[in-house]
């Protein structure tokens, strides 16, 4: 077993209560709902795996490794940049950049050198702050491993998109529990595997994309995005 | 560099139930602060639409860029209490983008009597009740009627038509609050807002 120390502080940043906006985010999940092409568990549970495998995986993962281990704000600033590049609905990359500066905020707030120092470059630059660079540059400074990062980070993933789903009235709090369940099993799969810093991050969910699109101009909407 | 620009401004938090006048006050406090030379800016958390947000941008009384919507994800509680990051982020982007901005007025979206705002979030917070939505309200001691730095009971006008003693239900609530603030409003005419922006000079802007 990872030690104690290391596992509680996994499993307070990985806590869907830890503060840091993401309740307010359904990345495609409510627009795929109004569009009637999310109806019940099963769909939800495709989304997510989707999602897990499509885009964390090959994006998110990435640029969190590579944002962890970067050890200067230009090589960070580098990452944050791919990642605006790669994200290519100008609401999925405000959606990211909301999400990424809220965590950035409140880790700044709790103190961590490393994310007063990302906040003071992102408040002059408004496409600074995808959420997974600065998840990979606050957890290293939180003092979490890379593999640890990615877990929480793969984890808070899941654990959203659930949350969203049963706030959305798709499924009930036992189906959601049985999504997450499995797809614990199929992140761990993934996490069993080194992650691919190397690779150009890339995603392949074009409904969802297509749904936060859709979504950011409906005028009934519970989520940022 | 003036004072001003270098001073955060104060976050004033207006809560309460669906319905009870929250938008309404909202635009009466805009042009009596402005008429007072605060410089101004609000965000919404509109629960479901924009609703709120577009409703104040379109009313003609402030640059509709000092207005941000947050959305909160069916969560109306948590985005101003246990997690406020996103209003403290659309606050802090309204002062880089407003600098010398004084005050930034924070409206919930509609919400019930356990609603409270964070401390981390707000200098100051307002609950706003009606007494078209019962004289009973003060009575259940909810955390909103009972913690916030003021209370207001709005649509007083409507006391007689819903069998309300107003009297009555004031002093139970300064009962319960233990005889801190209490002010009533009509939104719809102004009546009472004065008061309102006199006790927020006081408390918030400290210029009294």
């Amino acid at each position: 077993m990872a030690d104690a120390a290391a596992l509680l502080l996994a499993l307070q940043f990985a806590d869907s209560a830890f503060p840091a906006g993401g309740f307010a985010f359904s990345w495609g999940l409510e627009g795929l709902v109004a569009d009637g092409l999310v109806t019940d568990a099963d769909d939800v549970a495709d989304v997510v795996a989707q999602q897990l495998t499509l885009r964390w995986q090959s994006m998110d993962r990435v640029l969190l490794v590579r944002a962890h281990a970067a050890n200067d704000a230009a090589t960070q600033v580098a990452v944050d940049r791919l990642a605006e590049a790669v994200t290519f609905s100008a609401p999925m990359r405000a959606g990211s950049r909301r999400a990424g500066r809220a965590l950035l905020g409140v880790c700044a707030r709790l103190g961590l050198p490393a994310a007063t120092a990302y906040q003071a470059l992102a408040a002059d630059d408004a496409r600074l702050g995808h959420l997974a660079v600065v998840q990979g540059i606050v957890y290293r400074a939180a003092g979490m491993t890379c593999p640890m990062a990615e877990l929480v980070s793969g984890w808070s993933l899941i654990s959203g998109f659930s949350s969203a789903a049963v706030r959305l009235g798709v499924i009930g709090h036992v189906e959601a529990l049985r999504i997450t369940t499995a797809l614990r099993a199929a992140l761990a799969d993934l996490l069993a595997a080194p992650a691919r810093p190397a690779e150009l991050p890339a995603s392949f969910t074009p409904l969802a994309d297509i749904a936060v699109m859709r979504n950011h101009r409906r005028d009934l909407r519970m989520f940022a995005t | 560099m003036s004072a001003v620009s270098t001073r955060p401004a104060a976050r004033v938090g207006i809560g309460g139930p669906v319905g009870s006048g929250k938008t309404a006050l909202v635009e009466r406090l805009i042009p009596a602060l402005m008429r007072r030379g605060v410089d101004l800016a609000v965000i919404t958390n509109d629960l479901v639409t924009a609703e709120d947000a577009e409703r104040v941008r379109r009313s003609g009384l402030i640059d509709p860029a000092r207005v941000a919507a947050v959305e909160a994800g069916a969560c109306p509680h948590t985005v101003i209490r246990e997690d406020p990051t996103l209003n403290i982020e659309a606050a802090a982007a309204l002062e880089r983008q407003f600098p010398g901005v004084e005050l930034i007025l924070l409206e919930s979206g509609g919400d019930n009597l356990a609603s409270t705002f964070s401390r981390d979030l707000t200098d100051f917070w307002m609950f706003v009740i009606d007494v078209a939505g019962g004289d009973d309200i003060p009575r259940k001691r909810g955390p909103g009627v009972i913690r916030s730095d003021l209370l207001v009971v709005n649509k007083v006008d409507l006391a007689p038509y819903v069998g309300v003693d107003l009297p009555r239900m004031l002093a139970e609530a300064r009962a319960v609050r233990g005889g801190r603030p209490v002010l009533t409003t009509n939104c719809r005419t102004g009546e009472g807002v004065d008061a309102i922006v006199q006790q927020l000079e006081r408390e918030v802007l400290f210029r009294q």
